[in-house]
């Protein structure tokens, strides 16, 4: 019995009443232009991330002094055809309020309760730095950061305090300058703390697990080391005296030295790098921004002035930027 | 073409996806924090209750602090395999030691402060006097920028503050060293903006011609729907007031002005946005 299959988008047919059906599945060919449809929804999907981004702010980091009073730094992409942009507050009792616009230009402001009426005109991203003191209270000895956020944010808690308590979980801690900085996700967050003279080291009991598997990891990475400083020294020992003479160039260069070689260096640059240099030559960019109180991108900038100035090189350390002097300035001067 | 429409499907739902992605890739940066964090606080619960009750803890702090110290365990167990599970333990841990803590510094004070930390009264001269610097130096950095004529202003400040930082104990003192401070500090905002409205005027100047001539149109708009005329008039009077002023570089006056005009739109029912 011979059978053939025929293509089905081939088969004509005739209904009932006479009416010729035909299958055609070039109907997105000849309706709409691929490439052109391939562009709209790249647009499409570039956009949408952008469109939702406006108002909402792209970097939030509060510090906590001791007395409970809290700096706060905030970055907000706006809409850059707009006049005026109307942003609240986290409260009402602010102090040192300082709005700034792109290129660093001073915006007008008005502070209306709990919030603050800001002349954008023009600009695309807008920097405010202010403090308030609504966002903590003390109870005895007990001290309760509360907040609503919109966004992520970074929380440094002051020195010598301990958290005891907190209802929402934590995206991450690290230890800035034996400080705590919890990055925080959207929504409210209560925080309890107290102060102690003997901040506890976390249970070595508890850690037993994590210690075992550090120290097999620890001994693993000084084989690993081991051999390759051996390799090296094998290898150094054939090398000329040249290199040798390339091996004393790079060793990090005093701060003078530097700042000869680099004359025309902005004077906030050069504590920058004189930071740098007295943390041993390197530092994350998160401590910079710390350090210096900063809002990360105007410490994003120094840095990368820095980087083409060629006083710094950039490496990526577990998902951050680590700013490292270079040792090598004398060779690119 | 299938194959392309099919591409720019999945970059469609990709580029849609992809920030959450982001996050949620984010949001489980090491666990082993958690675990951290609650037993730093167990350690400190274990301090309060041994300062304030010694051997005779109360029952009910007692079932609590259990509650709590088993979950930190429970957190231990659960890591690093059940990152779930460790998030529940973590969240009961904390929440079992803040009603501690909660309880101890409401019952074993023998006067509960309630600090409002807001009132000025409450707050530490030392730490106003920090955050203060920090504006001060924020202000700085703006200032350098635009090369305003202020540096012995600033050495003025620091100066000021030097001395305030020597009578930190003088509350009254202090206070009225601050406003000395703030309003020097106001001063050099004014010239901070005056300079830096000198350097961008180029740049201010074609925002408003933009933003003026998309007021004219909606002014003609409003026109023809029957507007007052009394208000297009006056809304028109008002460009050309901006108009002067741009001309002879009175930026902040003509934003004076034009906050006026904003006011007048608003009111006729018509929003101002640049297109």
């Amino acid at each position: 019995m011979a059978s053939f299959i025929e293509p089905i988008q081939l088969k004509q047919s005739l209904g009932d009443d006479g009416i010729l059906f035909v299958r055609n599945d070039s109907i997105l060919d000849t309706m709409v232009k691929t490439p052109l449809l391939v562009a709209s929804m790249i647009i499409v999907a570039a956009l949408l991330p952008i469109q939702s981004s406006f108002s909402s702010p792209r970097d939030l980091d509060l510090i906590i002094y001791p007395d409970g009073s809290t700096h706060i730094s905030t970055e907000i992409d706006i809409d850059p055809f707009l006049t005026d942009y109307e942003l609240n507050l986290f409260g009402s009792t602010i102090d040192n309020l300082v709005v700034v616009g792109d290129d660093e230009f001073l915006l007008d402001t008005s502070i209306m309760d709990d919030s603050v009426l800001i002349q954008t005109f023009g600009s695309s991203v807008i920097t405010i730095d202010y403090d308030i003191h609504d966002l903590v209270s003390k109870q005895g000895r007990l001290w309760t950061f509360s907040l609503d956020s919109p966004s992520n944010f970074t929380l440094l808690l002051p020195k010598n305090s301990a958290i005891v308590g907190m209802i929402n979980l934590p995206i991450n801690m690290e230890i800035i300058n034996d400080q705590n900085q919890l990055t925080l996700s959207p929504g409210k967050t209560e925080i309890d703390y107290l102060f102690s003279n003997t901040i506890s080291i976390p249970d070595p009991k508890i850690e037993t697990n994590y210690f075992s598997y550090a120290i097999i990891g620890g001994v693993l990475i000084i084989i690993l080391i081991g051999s390759v400083i051996i390799i090296r020294t094998k290898q150094k020992n054939h090398k000329s005296v040249e290199d040798n003479l390339t091996t004393k160039k790079s060793t990090t260069l005093d701060l003078e030295t530097i700042f000869k070689l680099k004359s025309d260096l902005r004077e906030d640059d050069k504590e920058l790098v004189k930071f740098i240099f007295n943390n041993g030559g390197e530092a994350l960019e998160s401590e910079l921004r710390k350090k210096f109180l900063q809002p990360r991108t105007t410490m994003w900038r120094a840095v990368k002035r820095l980087e083409r100035e060629g006083v710094i090189e950039i490496e990526k350390k577990d998902l951050q930027n680590l700013v490292k002097l270079r040792k090598n300035m004398e060779d690119e001067e | 073409m299938k194959k392309l429409a099919l591409f720019a499907i999945i970059v469609l739902i990709f580029g849609t996806v992809s920030p959450s992605l982001v996050d949620g890739a984010y949001a489980q940066n090491d666990p082993s924090i958690l675990l951290s964090i609650a037993v730093q606080a167990d350690k400190q619960i274990v301090n309060q209750l041994d300062r304030v009750y010694g051997d005779q803890i109360p029952n009910n702090l007692q079932i609590l602090y259990d509650k709590g110290h088993g979950a930190v365990y429970s957190l231990d167990e659960s890591l690093p395999n059940d990152i779930e599970k460790a998030k529940q333990d973590f969240l009961l841990a904390m929440n079992s030691f803040m009603q501690i803590s909660r309880i101890i510094s409401q019952s074993s004070e023998k006067v509960v402060v309630v600090v409002v930390v807001s009132d000025k009264s409450n707050r530490d001269l030392s730490n106003e006097l920090d955050r203060l610097v920090n504006y001060v130096k924020s202000l700085e950095t703006i200032s350098k920028k635009y090369d305003t004529d202020t540096e012995s202003d600033f050495i003025k400040i620091y100066d000021l503050i030097q001395e305030l930082r020597q009578q930190v104990n003088d509350l009254n003192e202090v206070n009225v060293g601050i406003k000395k401070i703030k309003i020097i500090l106001d001063s050099i905002k004014n010239d901070i903006r005056e300079s830096a409205i000198e350097q961008r005027s180029d740049f201010i100047k074609q925002f408003f011609d933009r933003l003026l001539d998309q007021i004219d149109k909606l002014l003609t708009k409003a026109q023809n729907d029957g507007v007052d005329q009394i208000q297009i008039d006056k809304g028109h009077e008002l460009i050309l007031e901006i108009r002067e002023l741009l001309s002879k570089n009175q930026i902040n006056d003509a934003k004076v002005v034009y906050l006026e005009l904003k006011e007048l739109m608003k009111n006729i029912g018509y929003s101002i946005h640049i297109t």
